[in-house]
């Protein structure tokens, strides 16, 4: 029943959602155009400068739109299809709740995945139009994954670092879709309290955040030298502890369950369909 | 063989407000069972709980002797009462995801009502009229065989000569070894059809008689006598 319902959850978005990568496809080649034209361009600003200006003004706008409205349409799509009216239909057929959260998670991942690569790619081919550019960009990306704590780039740190993204990208999701479920503990004004959730977890990961920090940091002072070597020879944890791939990771999947956990919880345990 | 339905206890409240209260209730197999009361009197909140979108504050509700889960939804049908297909799919497509998910969803019957009642598959439920898509759903949830078709206020808001095709739909698809249990405050339309009938009041079941039963004894029409049970 998996497949079906990843079926059917693919097909009721795929159409809005490819319009908005076909817009960012389209912006791309209006973009790649006028940025041609302003390196072509000498110290006289013209008109045409200006309106190359403007393109790129409105490119960037609209990859910020297909961005933010990727997400709106798709937390409409869950809230309207698991607590609005559609909510009958699917939480009547004779399917396992793990199932459904499993889906909607699945497919909302990918378009997600698909809108960020669309987007990097754009600016990409935008600016990356000379063999130096792309490499300095190439470059940069080495340095950032270096920053990230890998002391030197191997296929283990690389997928490490991918399989990271990818549980935060689930976690991102499944905290929406847990707030949206928790929203649904009040008698009225659920959409209001889903909000209310979903500011409420942010401020709690802010704390505990901080809180991690503040460890890792007293740990390291207390340590004082011997932290070098402690560290290098568990290659875990630096004062920047918070940004590596292991924190990243293992904080996703914690994030992962516990929003998993609580949306289930609310779906199979207390469900209350207006 | 255990009833259809059985209610043990089940209550609901919402804050302070009852909206069932201790409600103890069998339905038998084989019946065309009429859920009535005026409007808030418990129906929907009853049926929503048989059907799994609600919780019980205290009791259980057993369908075929098992708590609302995914083994009870293979053998339910039901039709809420408000628009809830997706109104992007056209009928088609709605055909096909019914027999994707329901393994007793007769695909021929399905076809075979929507040619009756000329509706083109390939329309999109959006372009179709607020009556069409009442058929339209009431179609899918009849071309099943199921061992309960759960209809809630199926013939509300409808013209007159669409309740008698609502009813005659009924009456010639469903599972004859299924029952129907079917909500309405419409006594007249429906009584025609009924075997047996549970009357609900604020939350309460107030009588469960055999239709028949009920105008030998009582000497009058099962909406008469409605009438005369819920008298503001």
């Amino acid at each position: 029943m998996l497949g079906k319902l990843m079926k059917y959850e693919w097909k009721a978005t795929w159409k809005l959602l490819v319009l908005a990568n076909g817009l960012t496809l389209l912006m791309t080649i209006i973009a790649w155009g006028m940025v041609r034209i302003l390196e072509q361009s000498g110290s006289d600003f013209r008109m045409m400068d200006f309106m190359a200006v403007m393109v790129l003004f409105t490119y960037v706008a609209s990859m910020f739109a297909v961005s933010i409205g990727t997400g709106i349409f798709l937390i409409h799509r869950f809230y309207t299809s698991t607590y609005g009216d559609q909510g009958y239909l699917l939480h009547t057929l004779p399917v396992d709740t793990h199932h459904i959260i499993i889906a909607k998670l699945l497919v909302s991942a990918a378009w997600e995945l698909i809108n960020i690569l669309s987007i990097y790619l754009s600016v990409i081919f935008l600016f990356a139009s000379t063999k130096e550019v792309f490499e300095s960009m190439m470059r940069g990306m080495k340095d950032a994954i270096e920053y990230l704590g890998a002391e030197k780039i191997t296929a283990f740190t690389v997928i490490m670092t991918l399989l990271a993204f990818v549980f935060s990208l689930f976690a991102k999701v499944l905290k929406v879709g847990a707030c949206i479920s928790l929203g649904q503990l009040a008698p009225n004004h659920k959409l209001l309290l889903s909000f209310g959730w979903y500011a409420g977890i942010y401020v709690i990961e802010q704390i505990l955040q901080v809180v991690y920090f503040a460890v890792v940091i007293a740990f390291e002072r207390q340590l004082g030298d011997r932290a070098v070597d402690y560290f290098s020879h568990y290659g875990g944890m630096s004062l920047f502890g918070g940004n590596r791939w292991e924190t990243s990771l293992i904080g996703a999947i914690i994030s992962c369950v516990i929003f998993y956990l609580l949306t289930w919880y609310m779906m199979s345990r207390k469900l209350n369909l207006d | 063989m255990a009833p259809v339905v059985q209610c043990v206890g089940l209550t609901k409240t919402y804050g302070r407000k009852i909206a069932l209260n201790q409600i103890y209730l069998n339905l038998e197999r084989g019946r065309i069972i009429g859920l009535l009361g005026p409007n808030g009197s418990g129906k929907t909140t009853m049926i929503k709980i048989i059907n799994g979108l609600l919780r019980p504050t205290a009791g259980e509700v057993l369908i075929n002797g098992q708590r609302p889960g995914v083994d009870t939804k293979l053998r339910i049908s039901y039709l809420p009462e408000r628009t809830y297909l997706p109104p992007g799919m056209k009928v088609i497509e709605l055909v096909q995801y019914f027999q994707d998910f329901y393994p007793d969803f007769r695909m021929d019957r399905a076809y075979d009502m929507l040619a009756r009642l000329q509706i083109p598959p390939q329309e999109r439920l959006k372009n179709l009229s607020k009556g069409t898509k009442e058929k339209v759903q009431l179609i899918m949830v009849m071309s099943r065989d199921a061992d309960l078709y759960i209809l809630d206020e199926p013939i509300a808001g409808v013209d007159p000569a669409a309740r008698d095709y609502i009813l005659h739909t009924i009456v010639s698809n469903y599972n004859r070894n299924g029952s129907i249990l079917l909500s309405t405050h419409l006594i007249a339309d429906v009584e025609s059809i009924l075997d047996e009938v549970v009357f609900i009041k604020y939350g309460s079941i107030v009588l469960q008689a055999g239709a028949e039963q009920i105008r030998q004894n009582e000497h009058k029409s099962v909406d008469r006598f409605f009438r005369e049970v819920f008298a503001c």
